[in-house]
């Protein structure tokens, strides 16, 4: 379950990687230590052999040693040209003159003082040597060597120091050029129990930093985490339905800090839109409800008594007329939320806009003719590919709202012309024009800038916000400039090859 | 009882008027914020009953400005039902709530104990002597035995026994009983006295020289 946590994911990895590193760097410590030690025995071994090596090759073993700078004295023997001699095979190579048969096998070895002085500690863990002659018979031994010393084998060069590892014994031996092979050794097991010593205090140690990593990474991770909590905690409220809710981080230039802004932004957002939609829902209540009160009132107050045929005629055209009210308003509603849900199936075809705006301008022709405007046309044909039906509707919602909105014997201006590849359709009215505070809300639903003329008209509001609609359904723009007092121009731009 | 009803929607508007008319009530209409407060601020109406959607002016900035001069019980009427709205409504001093699409019986019911809270009586039957009046059924007995009135009859009684114990001048009577359209003359006011002290019993309405009519309590 926790491992899904990503406090305890990331303390797993740090625990994975802090071991790794703690145990190779031990191993490391514990091999170094391990080989620095017994490369210093095998120095000292080395040295042994080689001043043991001195006194057996023949230095005169009872003169002491050599003045220094002269060379080695004169050698018992000559190595031949059949080295390397076969070891135990009888004494073969060449002898000192006159020396008798066996000899090799039994000549004395005497050692010189300094290099006695070395195996003087003839204690458990002092030196010790043994020189074996040729054919393997123990020449001389210091008293503290182990009984039962093997005989190393031969290591192929004359003269080169090995060395072996035998139980807690280290040696080094060398085979001189007749075939004796000196060696010396000491017992290690104090060194080595000490390097143990070492790897268990490693351990110890290595222990303790991965106790102090794991603590510190824990601290840290909460740390780092904290922030990506307080985002979650935040989130969650919002999710709850507090949607005025922020996420309050404080470090806002971290890259959480970032995330903080995008999400706060987007939060924002989302409020907005939730307000948007909970004011729309409420607008559309509002507008329903009035037709439903004057249905509910109207057939109330007529039934509560007897009512000549005229007064019932009169209900039933008023519950109609509120009824056809209705129908609209669910209508463009309808239409609306298939633009929003991109629904709307738009009826493509290649059709002159010119020729459609002048079916429109036959249509509110009377109307205009009853407030006395003056319509001027300049309509130039521009083809388009579009629903014709749908952008007709749209240019009468515009029409309509000149009408309208339009002084008494004013004029309504509409031109359609081609600008690069784009078509321009605009509607100009010299009506009372839309103050500057109203313009950016005069395409949300059911704004009116005015609310009792709307009303009286029968309009409920929503013809401007269906006819950007549609005019963003197929790719364009509808834009509206506005001089208060002075009139009011809609555009409409439409690329020519629209969806 | 004379009631303004300030409601944009002209469909609406018409019909509660007709609908307070046929209940006996004197009726005044406005379409706007404006007008209906202009008009609430120079008549005493015994009730208004106010849309809060209305143009120039709304409902909420009629009834603040309203307060400040009368207290005229205000019965809202609209189509927004958020609690938020219903509590503001109240706050800014409306008597009474209610939302669109209402039920005329409910809004009549209101309207009639507005204005009997008004005027100090929370029972809706009024007893005097020997006359019991029912401003529910807007009936008039003596003695269990009905007694037919005409809707003026009945206006102009229901006006002083709501208001008995006080001296209801002329000038008030014809200002609850008659709406703006109404040009009766005045002296009808007395007739109607006449004709209810005939039918109620001739000392149950006393007349105060130049001050008006009474109903002592």
């Amino acid at each position: 379950m926790f491992i899904k946590s990503i406090r305890w994911r990331l303390q797993l990895w740090l625990a994975f990687l802090l071991a790794c590193i703690l145990t190779g760097f031990g191993v490391t410590a514990y091999q170094l230590q391990r080989l620095n030690r017994l490369h210093q025995i095998d120095e000292e071994l080395d040295r042994a052999v080689a001043a043991l090596a001195g006194d057996v090759r023949g230095r005169p073993p009872f003169l002491g040693p050599p003045p220094a700078g002269l060379p080695p004295g004169p050698r018992p023997f000559d190595s031949g040209p059949d080295f390397p001699p076969r070891r135990r095979s009888g004494p073969e190579g060449r002898l000192p003159r006159g020396a008798p048969d066996g000899w090799l096998d039994t000549r004395e070895i005497r050692l010189s003082p300094p290099t006695a002085a070395l195996f003087d500690n003839a204690g458990t863990h002092g030196l010790y040597f043994v020189v074996w002659s040729r054919a393997g018979a123990v020449l001389k031994r210091s008293t503290n060597a182990p009984p039962d010393l093997p005989l190393p084998d031969s290591p192929g060069v004359m003269a080169a120091t090995g060395v072996r590892l035998r139980q807690a014994h280290r040696e080094a031996y060398q085979f001189t050029e007749i075939g004796e092979c000196i060696l010396t050794g000491r017992n290690i097991g104090v060194d080595l129990a000490a390097v143990r010593r070492f790897a268990w205090w490693l351990v110890c140690a290595g222990g303790a930093v991965l106790a102090l990593g794991l603590g510190g990474g824990w601290l840290l991770v909460s740390h780092a985490i904290r922030p990506v909590q307080d985002i979650g905690a935040a989130a969650s409220r919002i999710a709850a339905g507090q949607l005025a809710e922020r996420i309050d981080l404080a470090d806002t230039d971290s890259e959480l800090g970032r995330l903080a802004g995008v999400l706060n932004s987007t939060f924002a957002r989302l409020e907005a839109a939730f307000a948007q939609q909970r004011q729309f829902t409420a607008d559309a209540s509002h507008e329903l409800r009035t037709p439903i009160a004057v249905i509910i009132a109207e057939a109330q107050t007529t039934l509560a008594r007897a009512r000549s045929a005229t007064e019932y005629r009169e209900t039933v055209e008023a519950c109609l007329a509120a009824a056809q009210q209705m129908r609209r308003l669910t209508g463009s509603l309808l239409e609306l939320a298939r633009f929003d849900a991109g629904q709307a199936r738009l009826e493509c075809a290649r059709f002159d806009l010119a020729e459609r705006v002048q079916a429109c301008l036959d249509l509110i022709r009377p109307l205009a003719l009853e407030r006395q405007l003056r319509i001027a046309s300049d309509l130039v044909p521009v083809e388009l590919v579009g629903d014709s039906d749908r952008l007709s509707q749209a240019v009468l919602n515009l029409l309509n709202n000149a009408i309208q909105y339009n002084r008494a014997q004013g004029e309504i201006r509409v031109n359609t012309r081609a600008h690069d590849d784009a078509v321009l359709l605009t509607v100009a009215d010299t009506g009372i024009g839309i103050a500057p505070g109203d313009l950016p809300h005069i395409f949300d639903r059911f704004y009116r800038a005015d609310p009792s003329r709307a009303r009286a008209e029968g309009h409920c509001g929503l013809g401007l916000a269906i006819s950007k609609a549609i005019v963003e359904a197929h790719g364009g723009s509808l834009e509206v400039a506005s001089q208060p007092g002075a009139g009011t121009t809609f555009t409409v731009r439409l690329p020519r090859n629209a969806r | 009882m004379r009631i303004l009803v300030v409601e944009d929607e002209p469909r609406l508007l018409h019909n509660l008027a007709k609908a307070l008319r046929e209940e006996g009530y004197a009726v005044d209409t406005a379409a706007a914020g404006d007008e209906g407060l202009f008009k609430a601020q120079n008549t005493d109406y015994d009730a208004l009953v106010l849309d809060v959607m209305l143009p120039q002016l709304d409902g909420w900035q009629l009834l603040e400005r309203l307060r400040q001069r009368k207290n005229t019980p205000v019965l809202m009427l609209t189509a927004r039902d958020a609690p938020r709205d219903r509590v503001r409504g109240l706050d800014t001093g409306a008597d009474d709530y209610l939302v669109k699409p209402f039920d005329l019986p409910e809004l009549l019911a209101r309207l009639r104990a507005l204005i009997r809270r008004t005027a100090g009586q929370a029972c809706p039957i009024v007893q005097v002597r020997d006359v019991r009046l029912d401003t529910r059924a807007r009936t008039v007995t003596r003695q269990g035995a009905s007694v037919p009135l005409t809707a003026r009859e009945y206006a102009i009684f229901e006006y002083l026994a709501l208001h008995r114990g006080q001296v209801v001048t002329r000038t008030a009577l014809y200002e609850h009983l008659f709406d703006e359209s109404d040009d009766t003359l005045s002296n009808l006011v007395d007739v109607h006295v006449f004709s209810i002290r005939k039918k109620l019993g001739a000392d149950l309405i006393t007349t105060r020289r130049g001050q008006g009519y009474c109903i002592d309590s």
